[in-house]
């Protein structure tokens, strides 16, 4: 089985094919404003260097947020688009999943998202990943709050904040992640996409 | 000649559009999933509300345009897509879909600009000839660009300040039209009369426009009548504006077609479903002696269309783009 995996939701691409646990191909690379540019480039080259054709591809595991809204759009709209159009199945994982999934750590994990004015994009693992908080939008200090009666945890973020907090950085581990999320519900195509886990601020100012 | 098969896509405001054309003239099929009574709520386009309604559709949209062709991917010469100008959260929907198709089956890549794609709208319904002058008119533009031949475009006006478009939309909010008041306004021009007095607007030497000014004296006048307490009459309001806005259009056009020596005039662009503009472009190229071409109401919208007719000559001018393409939110046609 070979698997491509997508996550453009934060300043990083990330990009893999992993075939039998085996990572043959990757990115990784901060793009800053050139996502859109870049994105499809690079995940190309990762097929032309190793001598595959589109049609090589078993299962796509896209991550759908929640992170930059643009951003995640961009790679949901490439995993959608390549499912839906070669027939493809695909199915999905957060952001958060991913970078807890990823920690090399035996701790409670609590990967985090900056979604700025106090607010992160957050969830609570369980060493063995099984959920006790799942992503939610979330005032960093209501979410400090849910880990008061909780030991030996870790906050994983690449992102900066406000007030001081001790980080585990995040570098994806393709491998785990796509061991955790290949049997994930495959999902039609059209149904792929972004949770963004926040309504716009148009609807917003309309509540 | 080997048929040419182009998929268009388009997705640069708030509709998700895909259609497939033969040859740049023959539609064979098209879908527009639009989202206009989701942003009504809002009064005007919400620019993230619209990018999550593209990424939604996106890939419905492509299916079921092709479906109704009866055609694959495989069958596709060419994948052409509006790269800009837009919304730039919503043209990087359009975009990633055709650079994806355009990687997954190994077809050309054609970027269109929106604008082009107003003026091809008119190329499946009569062969262009040229030189010709295409009035662009819209929510974003208002531009006369010369054509001396296919896909060669030289912008000798446009607005100083408001889009036409915009301008509609702002006045039929002050006289408490519904979003979108533009079409509104056409249909309260035609019943009521010009009793207001409007300046029009950059009466000079250019080819240039200026709708600011004119908004600024419909929303004056509305508050000066409604400090005397007097109500205002709508669709009296709606000619004398309509008039005037139509007018300073004409004159413009009137002086390009004549120093110009144009053949064929092409009125693109969401306001060239306008009936005062249409009926006025009419007056003026019969008198003129001047072909016309106005597309029919169904390509003045935004539609893949008329990306997809664009894209059959900028395919034959060899403009293919590598998968670096980026969106824009602005760029000039060229």
């Amino acid at each position: 089985m070979r698997y491509l995996y997508i996550d453009t939701s934060s300043s990083y691409l990330y990009a893999s094919i992993v075939e039998d646990n085996k990572c043959i191909a990757s990115v990784i690379e901060e793009f800053g404003q050139s996502l859109s540019e870049v994105a499809l480039p690079r995940i190309v080259e990762m097929f032309q260097n190793n001598n595959l054709s589109p049609d090589d591809v078993d299962k796509i595991i896209v991550v759908n947020g929640p992170g930059s809204f643009t951003g995640t759009r961009i790679g949901v709209t490439i995993a959608k688009v390549y499912a839906w159009s070669k027939n493809i199945p695909i199915t999905t994982i957060t952001s958060l999943e991913a970078m807890a999934i990823s920690s090399p750590n035996e701790k409670i994990h609590v990967p985090i998202i900056n979604a700025r004015r106090g607010f992160v994009y957050g969830a609570i693992f369980k060493p063995d990943y099984s959920i006790i908080m799942k992503p939610q939008h979330i005032e960093l200090s209501e979410l400090k709050n849910k880990l008061l009666s909780l030991d030996n945890y870790e906050f994983i973020s690449n992102d900066e904040f406000d007030e001081e907090l001790e980080l585990t950085s995040y570098t994806p581990d393709f491998v785990k992640i796509i061991q955790y999320a290949k049997d994930n519900k495959e999902i039609n195509p059209h149904a792929v996409n972004p949770e963004y886990l926040k309504l716009t601020e148009a609807e917003e100012s309309k509540i | 000649m080997k048929d040419i098969y182009i998929l268009g896509i388009e997705s640069s405001c708030d509709e998700t559009s895909a259609s497939i054309v033969k040859n740049g003239t023959e539609e064979i099929s098209t879908v527009i999933s639009s989202q206009i009574d989701i942003h009504k709520d809002f009064g005007g386009v919400v620019p993230e509300i619209a990018s999550r309604h593209h990424v939604k559709n996106i890939t419905m949209v492509l299916e079921s345009c092709l479906e109704q062709a009866h055609m694959t991917m495989d069958q596709i010469d060419a994948i052409a897509i509006t790269y800009g100008p837009g919304l730039i959260g919503s043209l990087l929907i359009g975009l990633e879909a055709a650079k994806t198709l355009s990687f997954v089956y190994n077809k050309p890549l054609i970027p269109v600009h929106h604008i082009a794609g107003h003026i091809y709208a008119n190329s499946l319904v009569k062969e262009l000839t040229f030189p010709l002058l295409a009035v662009v008119v819209s929510g974003g533009h208002t531009e006369l660009i010369e054509m001396t031949d296919h896909y060669k475009f030289h912008k000798i006006g446009g607005t100083l300040d408001d889009a036409i478009g915009e301008c509609y939309d702002k006045v039929a909010r002050v006289i408490g039209l519904e979003y979108p008041g533009g079409p509104k306004i056409d249909k309260l021009a035609a019943i009521g009369q010009d009793t207001y007095k409007l300046p029009i607007p950059l009466q000079d030497d250019s080819y240039n426009f200026s709708f600011s000014g004119l908004k600024s004296a419909v929303i004056n006048l509305s508050h000066n009548l409604e400090q005397r307490g007097e109500e205002i009459r709508k669709e009296d309001l709606a000619t004398s504006f309509q008039k005037v806005a139509v007018e300073s259009i004409i004159s413009k056009v009137r002086k390009a077609i004549v120093e110009k020596d144009i053949k064929n005039v092409i009125v693109a662009g969401g306001v060239a479903a306008n009936n005062g503009l249409r009926n006025a472009m009419k007056d003026l190229t019969d008198e003129l002696g001047v072909e016309l071409s106005i597309p029919p109401m169904k390509y003045c919208t935004d539609n893949g269309t008329m990306i997809a007719a664009a894209g059959y000559y900028a395919y034959l001018d060899g403009r293919i783009a590598d998968l670096n393409l980026n969106s824009k939110s602005q760029d000039v046609l060229k």
